[in-house]
């Protein structure tokens, strides 16, 4: 089935993020100076300003941060309303913005801020593949 | 004689980008920034940290953000090649003032570089650019303007401090109550819209469902507005027929640029812009007779309340749900009938600053140009905050009636 969501097109500084991300794994970028991980990548570490950044591969494990049920959008989105649009705080830390899966979205009540949620990737087209959390399963 | 701000600042190191002219591998403008700003900075060994304002002619908020800065001092003038002449002129004012003391003007531009990039990573036009982080971090997951951000902040606050969006509710009604009160408002009548005139809690939360929890009617209008604000010297305000409101104290600050960098979904830079006003004014919060609030949304409107020191924490809302805020109340809140009932345009700052102006001259009841009156407090103080982007960037005003 053809992906009919907006691809990004993938930038220079984002490069290492973007091939894990084909091979379905999550690479974050992260301070040499510091040691702390952040995101969305840096050409300076935004803690302490140092510039010798490396990138980890991260366990791809996380919490919701806070949600939000979308019941209006554009676009390939707009076939999929209501689905719900959360923040997720990394394990390795900082924050990333996705598209929640295992979640009903009729049911806000039933989704739970703290909630342990997983990283899966999706294939958007040859090049860009879109990461997606999950409610891991009990 | 020299003028007042006649070496009142100093240009202390100049640098440029690590690689200029026609580089070899493209680069984008914010790598031309970067480069240059960590440059002057070895350069004079003043460290990024300890920059206080930030002066770019276009995408200052961004820059700031990559380098996880929050100043007190934001400017994005953007008038062409001179622009940078002017910053220099700005930040020259605002050390002098005391608001800043250590001022960033930073310029990064790829203009050989967007020919290999196909015109990506220039940092033109704000959200414009698919190399932005917004555009590749964000936009891939349906959200599409400001209610489908500002409900993430809604859901954490409930979370953290067991608030309800039926708590939320009761600023769309009584900023309701205002704008039945202020002809000028669309949502006066039914006469000046379908829908115009009272509303209840319930009509609120069973209103279209737009961004959960967020309802219509947690959202601002979309209108058209015009409005121009004049600021002179303290010897022509004392001398021209109108009434003087004194600026008596004024702030500013961002949290972020992003949601994506959003610390605490429950706050916003409103509590450092405001803090700066109320030391510029010598007053605080228990000196304010009204507030102007930015009413995006609901939830922008109840968590600002809390910023500007007007309730506790978690419980900015209580000043609508009991009626303090409200026509007739202790401490009236956006007498107008804010962004939610009266006007909003897309950038709601000027109705702020008009409306706050009306009030503290004792004009709200003056039909002016459009015949139509508004309601007058008897407020004589007022605190006004603007808050822009996605609960990002944030201008508090303390203005005082003469």
């Amino acid at each position: 089935m053809p992906y009919t969501k907006p691809i990004p097109e993938p930038d220079p500084l984002g490069k290492p993020f973007w091939d894990g991300a084909k091979a379905g794994k999550l690479m974050l970028p992260r301070c040499t100076n510091c040691n702390r991980v952040h995101w969305y990548p840096r050409l300076i570490c935004p803690h302490c300003h140092a510039r010798e950044i490396e990138w980890i591969e991260a366990s791809g494990e996380g919490q919701i941060h806070t949600f939000a049920v979308q019941h209006r959008a554009f676009g390939g989105w707009a076939d999929e309303t209501p689905f719900v649009t959360a923040y997720i705080d990394l394990k390795e830390g900082d924050r990333m913005f996705t598209v929640l899966r295992g979640v009903d979205a009729t049911k806000p009540e039933t989704i739970k801020i703290g909630a342990p949620v997983k990283v899966e990737f999706e294939p958007a087209n040859d090049d860009v593949s879109i990461a997606f959390w999950r409610v891991a399963e009990e | 004689m020299p003028g007042e701000l006649s070496r009142a600042a100093a240009i202390v190191g100049a640098a440029e980008a690590n690689e200029i002219g026609y580089p070899e591998d493209p680069k984008t403008a914010i790598q031309l920034h970067v480069e240059a700003i960590k440059n002057v900075s070895d350069q004079t060994g003043i460290p990024i940290s300890r920059i206080n304002g930030v002066f770019g002619a276009g995408w200052s908020s961004q820059i700031a953000e990559h380098l996880g800065l929050h100043p007190a001092y934001i400017d994005t003038t953007a008038v062409g090649g001179c622009s940078f002449e002017m910053h220099v002129h700005h930040a020259l004012a605002a050390i002098h003032a005391g608001i800043i003391d250590v001022a960033l003007v930073t310029h990064g531009e790829n203009g050989w570089s967007s020919r290999a990039t196909k015109g990506r990573g220039t940092g033109r036009s704000r959200g414009g650019d698919p190399w932005d982080p917004g555009s590749l971090y964000s936009s891939p997951y349906g959200v599409s303007g400001a209610p489908s951000n500002y409900s993430h902040a809604m859901t954490r606050h409930n979370y953290r401090f067991g608030s309800t969006p039926e708590d939320f509710a009761h600023i769309a009604v009584v900023t309701r109550q205002w704008a039945t009160l202020n002809p000028r408002a669309v949502m006066h009548s039914k006469e000046t819209h379908p829908f115009g005139g009272p509303i209840t809690i319930e009509d609120v939360q069973n209103a279209r469902m737009i961004s959960w929890p967020l309802t219509l009617l947690h959202c601002c209008l979309v209108t058209d507005y015009g409005g121009a604000v004049l600021v002179t010297s303290p010897e022509i305000a004392n001398s021209v027929k109108t009434k003087p409101v004194w600026i008596a104290g004024a702030g500013e600050n961002m949290s972020h640029s992003n949601m994506l960098e959003m610390e605490d979904f429950t706050a916003t830079s409103a509590a450092a812009s405001s803090a700066a006003a109320y030391k510029m004014a010598g007053m605080g919060p228990e000196d304010m007779e009204m507030a102007m609030i930015y009413d995006s949304f609901t939830v922008t409107a109840g968590i600002t309340a809390e910023m500007l020191g007007l309730a506790p924490r978690g419980e900015g809302f209580t000043l609508w749900k009991d009626g303090r805020a409200a026509p007739g109340g202790k401490f009236p809140i956006n007498t107008n009938g804010g962004g939610l009932s009266f006007n909003h345009s897309g950038m709601y700052g000027m109705q702020l600053l008009v409306e706050a102006y009306r009030q503290l001259s004792g004009t709200a009841e003056d039909a002016g140009y459009s015949g139509l009156p508004g309601k007058q407090t008897s407020a004589r103080s007022c605190v006004v905050n603007g808050t822009g982007g996605s609960l990002s960037t944030t201008g508090t005003l303390v203005l005082v009636a003469d």
